[in-house]
């Protein structure tokens, strides 16, 4: 563990050295990011291996200091961190190996994967640090590689306000993180997570100091995770290409949110509201998101959707208090969720239109079908597929910890989730070609070897949900419980979840035609929160910029200009002295002459 | 009343009279020939002050070359009669300034008096000149010949009709 | 007189130098204005004889320094009224206003 700093030198080493030689390298430019990215692979789970046989590891340098303050960086290697590593660097592994098939041709293609790297070793350093200060910093360049990703198609307006959009909703979000970092500051006197864990449990810090700052981290998160308010562009992200997608927006960047609750649970656990805030945020995102995804005909969007909604699944469970529950179905859903990208992904490549609605038939292209439906059987909760397993957690700690509508809540959301996502699966799959023209024809062999590979991995991880408790008990000092819940809870779970397929098989079977309606464009708009979010923010946000223009061209270029005319006018006046007769200047060297020696006189000497 | 004091005045008299005259005439060579009186009497105030040498080189010099050659820039070029076209503002104010310099001059030397000595500028002045040019002064001297030869061809360069091709 | 003699010497240099001053800057013809540089010469030239002999620590240097001066006025002298030639002959004019290319 003590050379864990070098997991995100190797991203960081892809970026430089693509940046700096991409233009000679052009096509083997994925190769060496990929071979990069895998050394960083390995490296994660030695550290993984390492961190099972000893104990947390913490290392960290003095940075600089200002008067008496000391700012130090460093690193440090707890169970929770050691796993996120292993996930980071995995799934970065996989998109970097099908992107060098899915991105062939593109003209910029080691831009690309230098971004990657970029994203890749701000990821891997922000599992990993000590203190909230050096976590703001990755957390903010984590946000720039997802806006240069987003952005990469940056001759398409779209994909240029996307990026925008991304930046600046997360950016709203930071606001509340920066407040918190200040207030943490201000309260414990150091950045480091481990004097404000200590303040914590000693209770020096008052009950609603600590509520503030974990309710602002939590708006940190609700950007950065896409929660509701700050949700709207995580949708829109998908303009970015499809990897970049499964990287960031399914496995990894949202999950940053997630994490950091998670990072300092001791002082969520601490503060009764902050949790029932936390819960009901989820909750409530989880079933808005998926009413959302039921209406969407674009494939990347629902998923986008779906991962809301998920993502409001595992804040549920931390604001439940069941922690192991929402780290399990993280990293469930951060295989399965990449798996449903990549395997979009290929088929937008096979189908080459993103519109549900317009493919079909699209079960004989044998090895797409059966990794995507695998994806979609796991999302879905189904029983021995990983989505159930975890999800089974999250219903056990909402049931235990008593709140019952959120569990009700929780239950319908997952029959949602299954049914759009069957939907998805019935409208797209079986039946016939809706366009007679298109040859179907299977993915180039690297997209195929990557799904298969993330497939299997999202099936066997379902499995590690004992081994995780007690790897992540390692972390505290109090165990969590992990009781096992009434019999009929896996029962009634996968009755709502095949409820949900049922469903979406009624409607959506191959022989019917879909029908519109009203509430259809209500959730299609996403409940029109855009529109509203356009019509007063960002027109309040605009009309300020506008009188600061105005005032920026007029007063302050009027103020310039107008002395910068003086000076001109000034000159022109003066040139008029220069007249070119001899008389003239000798009068005038005459007169100067006169005055100086009055004055002289005058003073009786110099002045 | 001694003779210096009588003589002085006479001399002074007609230097300012002359100086006047040539400010005031319309035709040039009337200025010149004004101009003359002035260089003459400046030459018997020089003899005055015991500078027989100075007042000799002044006649030559003054009087008779320099004024020759104005004579000559008079003769070859043509000008119509003096016009008084001058502004009257310009000439007012150069009026009032020449007041203020020559007044503030005034006070600085009315009062100037370093005491009466007897002197033996008188003794051989031509001779003394003489000596102190080709032993003190000698480098200025050469130098002032140089500038007169430089002056020579230079005159006669810039003077020089175009020749034509 | 109650002045003494240099001061009178002075006052009358000084006279005659107004008035050379009043010539070279009012006059129209260039000619004029060569004079009255050499009438302004002159009084200091008269100046400086003064001081030789009426001065603090009378000397011949007064003189030999007016000879240089008339020296070099004579050369000066030369030369203006070669480039009056040379100017002349190009603009056909010796009215001082006239030459006034380089105003702006």
């Amino acid at each position: 563990m003590q050379v864990a700093w070098i997991i995100p030198l190797f991203p960081f080493v892809s970026f430089i050295l693509l940046l700096l030689l991409g233009k000679r390298l052009k096509e083997k430019s994925g190769m060496v990011a990929s071979l990069l990215v895998s050394l960083s692979v390995l490296a994660s789970f030695f550290v993984f291996y390492e961190r099972g046989s000893g104990d947390t590891f913490v290392r960290e340098v003095s940075w600089f200091s200002i008067g008496e303050v000391d700012i130090s960086v460093g690193y440090q290697i707890t169970a929770l961190n050691a796993l996120m590593l292993v996930i980071v660097s995995v799934i970065s592994l996989f998109v970097h190996l099908y992107s060098t098939a899915y991105m062939k041709g593109n003209e910029r293609f080691s831009i690309y994967f230098a971004y990657l790297g970029l994203f890749t070793f701000a990821m891997t350093s922000l599992v990993m640090t000590t203190n909230i200060l050096q976590l703001y910093v990755f957390w903010e360049l984590v946000g720039l590689g997802s806006f240069l990703l987003i952005g990469f198609y940056f001759e398409r307006e779209k994909a240029k306000a996307a990026a925008k959009k991304a930046f600046i909703m997360t950016r709203i979000g930071d606001v509340g993180l920066f407040v918190a970092i200040v207030l943490i500051y201000l309260h414990v006197g150091s950045f480091s997570f481990h004097e404000l864990f200590q303040r914590v449990e000693n209770g020096t810090l008052s009950s609603s100091v600590v509520t503030t700052i974990a309710l602002l981290i939590f708006v940190g998160a609700i950007g950065k995770s896409g929660q509701f308010p700050l949700h709207t562009w995580l949708p829109d992200a998908m303009e970015g290409p499809t990897p970049v997608s499964a990287l960031i927006h399914a496995a990894t960047m949202v999950a940053a949110g997630v994490y950091l609750v998670a990072y300092v649970y001791p002082l969520f656990l601490a503060s009764e509201t902050a949790l029932t805030v936390v819960a009901s945020v989820g909750a409530f995102t989880a079933i808005f998101a998926a009413t959302i995804a039921t209406a969407q005909n674009d494939i990347k969007r629902i998923l986008a959707y779906s991962t809301i909604s998920q993502l409001g699944f595992m804040m549920l469970a931390l604001g439940t208090a069941g922690y192991v529950a929402a780290i399990f179905h993280l990293t469930t859903h951060a295989f399965f969720k990449a798996l449903l990208f990549l395997a979009a992904g290929s088929v937008i490549h096979i189908v080459h239109t993103q519109n549900i609605f317009q493919m079909g038939g699209v079960k004989d292209v044998r090895w797409t079908s059966a990794t995507f439906v695998i994806g979609a059987l796991s999302l879905s909760g189904i029983p021995l597929f990983s989505g159930f397993f975890s999800k089974e957690e999250i219903f056990l700690s909402v049931w235990e910890s008593g709140h019952y509508t959120l569990f009700w809540i929780a239950m319908i959301t997952a029959m949602l989730t299954s049914f759009y996502m069957f939907r998805l699966v019935f409208l797209v799959f079986p039946g016939e070609k809706k366009d007679r023209e298109i040859r179907y024809v299977e993915s180039p062999a690297m997209m195929k070897w990557t799904l298969g590979i993330v497939a299997a991995a999202s099936i066997l991880v379902g499995f590690i949900g004992h081994f995780l408790s007690d790897w992540l008990e390692s972390d505290f000092t109090s165990a969590f419980t992990h009781a096992e819940g009434p019999w009929w809870m896996p029962v009634v779970s996968t009755v709502f979840s095949v409820a949900g397929i049922l469903i979406a098989y009624q409607l959506y079977r191959p022989s019917k035609a879909p029908k519109e309606s009203s509430t259809n464009r209500l959730l299609e708009r996403g409940y029109y929160l855009d529109e509203a979010y356009n019509r007063t923010i960002v027109a309040f946000v605009k009309g300020i910029a506008k009188i600061t223009s105005v005032i920026d061209r007029y007063v302050i270029g009027g103020l310039v200009a107008t002395i910068a005319q003086s000076v001109v006018w000034l000159g022109k006046r003066g040139a008029y002295a220069q007249t070119g007769k001899t008389q003239h200047y000798g009068a005038v060297a005459f007169f100067g002459l006169t005055i100086l020696l009055v004055i002289y006189v005058w003073m009786g000497g110099y002045w | 009343m001694n003779g210096e004091i009588i003589a002085f005045s006479i001399l002074a008299f007609v230097a300012i009279i002359g100086a006047l005259f040539m400010i005031q005439l319309r035709k040039v060579v009337h200025m010149v020939v004004a101009l003359v009186f002035t260089f003459l009497s400046l030459a018997g105030l020089y003899v005055l002050l015991s500078a027989e040498f100075a007042a000799a080189v002044q006649v030559l010099i003054y009087s008779g070359a320099i004024t020759i050659m104005m004579l000559f820039g008079i003769m070859l070029t043509r000008h119509g009669d003096e016009e008084k076209k001058g502004s009257r503002k310009k000439s007012v104010a150069i009026f009032l300034f020449l007041i203020a310099f020559a007044f503030s001059f005034y006070i600085g030397i009315s009062q100037l008096d370093f005491g009466q000595q007897e002197t033996t500028l008188h003794v051989d002045n031509t001779k003394e000149i003489g000596i102190l040019l080709y032993s003190h002064y000698i480098i200025p001297f050469e130098l002032t010949s140089v500038v007169l030869l430089v002056a020579l061809v230079g005159a006669i360069l810039l003077a020089k009709k175009e020749e034509e091709e | 007189m109650t002045s003494s003699p240099l001061a009178l010497y002075l006052m009358l240099a000084l006279v005659l130098f107004c008035i050379g001053m009043y010539g070279a800057l009012m006059k129209r013809n260039t000619v004029i204005v060569l004079i009255s540089i050499e009438l302004m010469l002159n009084a200091a030239n008269l100046n400086f004889i003064a001081f030789s002999k009426y001065g603090p620590n009378p000397s011949l240097f007064g003189q030999v320094f007016s000879l240089f001066s008339i020296t070099i006025a004579a050369a000066e002298a030369a030369v203006g009224l070669a480039i009056l030639m040379a100017i002349y002959r190009q603009r056909k004019s010796v009215h001082i206003d006239d030459y006034d290319s380089l105003k702006h």
